[in-house]
């Protein structure tokens, strides 16, 4: 291990010179080729960031424009250093094995705040920084140790307007209710959500959920496992009530608003019980942009990023002052404004991130 | 190809050793990983395997598998063997546009084809809103989003992998057999079953072998197609690795899968020539 530590380093100073022109090219690539490494692959790992930029890892699509307009920008401006992404997706398992693997290429990752619990436990993530990075600018509760809730997204459901004319269903309860409310549901797969939501259908007040009584709520997910089909990702369970496949899907409660509009409301978002989760910011153990991260992780805490990232993205701020500047007629599709909050769950990042495997593969288990 | 007189050492080897050690290093290096992994993590020792047979959902979870992988390549390789069947007796011209259109599907994305079977028979789908509107059925009919969703969509994809070795070991079949057969006064079903089927079997057993070795690796059409409810072992590793991290379990269903398929092979070793299923030589 040391000493692809120090082939790595001394790559590391090599491309810094060949960046600042004291090393041309041919000696660096010699220099690549006595460390036994591609240069291809040097060029795209270490090396980038040895030209001091941040990149990062987030789940490609519109995310990618609505972080370089919301966050890259401004960081950009300040700091000099450039936003780079790589949209594969930081799953907690990728997260691992890039750190495990010795070679880590991102500096922040678009991820859940249940994962900077399991992955910091295990030693595989860089603490925050809350000398940069600002407790006070997240809900309460959400700025740990590992990672820090920069906004939220949630899960929600959606129902077909014209298959309930005589009242439209309001809460998990009616969601749940196949018999009042006939009609095929979407659920999400990997049990997130769909947990919380089968328990307050069964009664469950939402200050008691946690910690979740797994049986109790798998065997509400079960009693309307006929009329249900799962999802996987959020494009999917758009697909799903988009088609009309479904009468009333659970979605991520950010797309809601362009679901609505894509359907020319004809689908409609009921917040009621919306489960909203805390997407937060962590970073891989031994990132390659190192300390400068925080400030990369300040500037998404900023009101002006905040209210991009929810013009862009749907997702809700964590920031207090970035909700109080929130328009009226955005108070909707806020997760946390004053008329969502009240009737509104907030995950519990440490039970999730405790609990995921027993939770998932029990979840899999009961819809398979 | 005559046998290779032995040398003590060919100087063909020297040539080729550096890529065999290469190719070794990265073939062998990741699965010994892998077996490796399915031992030690999360500790050592074989607790991994005996959860195969003390967990219920991973006995269920192989037996989906083995359900679909076993119904999907029967179906597979009857049609694989008709369409086969059809494309030998057809004329040059029709043969190479029917050659053309299998190699088409054969190349088409597996995600369009499982978007466009949903935009087909999904609920809302041509089919079912055509024969809603024409009054044929008053409910949409549930094809998708279950297990007959997969298998149609498996079924489809597979058709081309079926095809292709039967097409082959049909076109070595000497006419004149045949012709002998029916001058000795064979029916032309008995010579079907008793001289064209014998003669093709090596592609049938080809073409049954790669179409469920392919199956049992199936990840986006169970996922999609089948609404979340079929779930395949390919699929529940991914999550194991992915988001509950227990990659013990994702190594040890690997592993499994690994040598089931090797097993398989073994046992049709014992039937047959393998270079003939696969066509390295004629017998």
């Amino acid at each position: 291990m040391h000493d692809k530590q120090f082939m790595r380093e001394t790559l590391l100073e090599g491309a810094q010179a060949f960046q600042a022109g004291k090393l041309g090219r041919r000696g660096f690539l010699a220099l690549c080729g006595m460390a036994g490494f591609a240069s291809a692959s040097v060029l795209a790992g270490r090396a980038e960031a040895a030209a001091g930029e941040i990149v990062m890892w987030n789940w490609g699509g519109q995310s990618e424009e609505c972080h370089t307009s919301a966050i890259g920008n401004a960081f950009t401006a300040e700091t000099g250093m450039p936003l780079k992404f790589d949209t594969s997706g930081p799953l907690q398992g990728k997260i691992r094995e890039m750190v495990d693997s010795g070679n880590v290429t991102a500096d922040v990752c678009d991820g859940d705040l249940f994962d900077a619990v399991a992955l910091g436990k295990t030693g595989h993530l860089e603490p925050i920084d809350y000398s940069v990075v600002d407790k006070t600018k997240t809900i309460d509760g959400y700025a740990l140790e590992f990672g820090v809730s920069i906004i939220l997204y949630g899960y929600a459901f959606m129902y077909d307007t014209q298959a309930y004319p005589d009242g439209p269903p309001t809460s998990w309860v009616d969601f749940f209710d196949t018999e009042r409310f006939p009609g095929t549901r979407s659920l999400y797969k990997w049990a997130n959500g769909s947990l919380e939501a089968a328990l307050m259908a069964d009664g469950v007040e939402k200050d008691q959920l946690y910690p979740l009584d797994l049986d109790r709520a798998l065997a509400k997910i079960k009693s309307i496992k006929d009329n249900t089909i799962y999802w996987g990702s959020g494009a999917e369970a758009q697909q799903m009530i988009v088609n009309g496949e479904v009468s009333m899907g659970m979605v991520w409660q950010n797309r809601g608003r362009s679901i609505e509009t894509d359907t020319e409301g004809r689908y409609k978002l009921v917040n009621n019980g919306a489960i909203a989760m805390p997407g937060a910011y962590i970073v891989p153990k031994g990132n390659p942009g190192g300390p400068a991260v925080m400030k990369f992780i300040a500037t998404a805490q900023s009101v002006p990023a905040q209210l991009d990232l929810f013009a862009c993205l749907g997702m809700t701020p964590t920031n207090s002052e970035a909700i109080a500047a929130m328009a009226e007629s955005d108070q909707p599709y806020s997760i946390t404004s004053e008329q969502n909050f009240p009737n509104v769950v907030l995950n519990d990042p440490n039970w999730w991130g405790e609990n995921t495997d027993t939770a998932v593969n029990a979840f899999l288990e009961a819809i398979s | 190809m005559r046998a290779i007189p032995r040398h003590a050492l060919n100087a063909g080897w020297i040539l080729v050793l550096p890529f065999v050690v290469l190719v070794g290093a990265l073939f062998l290096g990741p699965i010994f990983n892998i077996l490796w992994l399915s031992v030690s993590d999360p500790t050592p020792g074989l607790g991994n395997y005996t959860e195969l047979f003390t967990s219920d959902s991973l006995g269920r979870i192989l037996w989906t598998t083995l359900r679909v992988c076993v119904i999907c390549t029967a179906i597979s390789v009857v049609l694989g063997y008709s369409i086969a069947y059809a494309m030998v007796h057809a004329a040059e011209g029709t043969r190479n546009k029917m050659l053309g259109l299998l190699l088409v599907s054969f190349w088409i994305s597996v995600l369009v084809r499982t978007f466009s079977w949903l935009m087909l028979l999904g609920r809302n789908g041509v089919v079912n809103s055509t024969l809603e509107t024409i009054g044929i059925i008053s409910e949409p009919i549930s094809f998708m989003r279950n297990e007959l969703g997969v298998l149609i969509g498996m079924v489809h994809y597979m058709v081309p992998y079926a095809v292709l070795p039967i097409l082959a070991s049909m076109q070595s079949i000497d006419g004149r057999v045949l012709q002998a057969s029916r001058s000795l006064g064979a029916t032309g079903t008995q010579t079907f079953w008793r001289v064209y089927l014998p003669l093709s079997r090596a592609g049938l057993v080809a073409a049954a072998l790669l179409v469920f070795i392919i199956n049992l690796g199936f990840y986006v059409i169970p996922a999609v197609l089948g609404g979340g409810k079929v779930l395949m072992v390919a699929e529940y590793i991914s999550v194991q690795v992915l988001v509950t991290l227990q990659w013990g379990t994702a190594a040890m269903l690997a592993a499994l899968l690994l040598f089931g398929v090797l097993a398989l092979l073994f046992l049709m070793s014992r039937f047959m020539k393998l270079s003939t299923v696969f066509g390295g030589a004629r017998a």
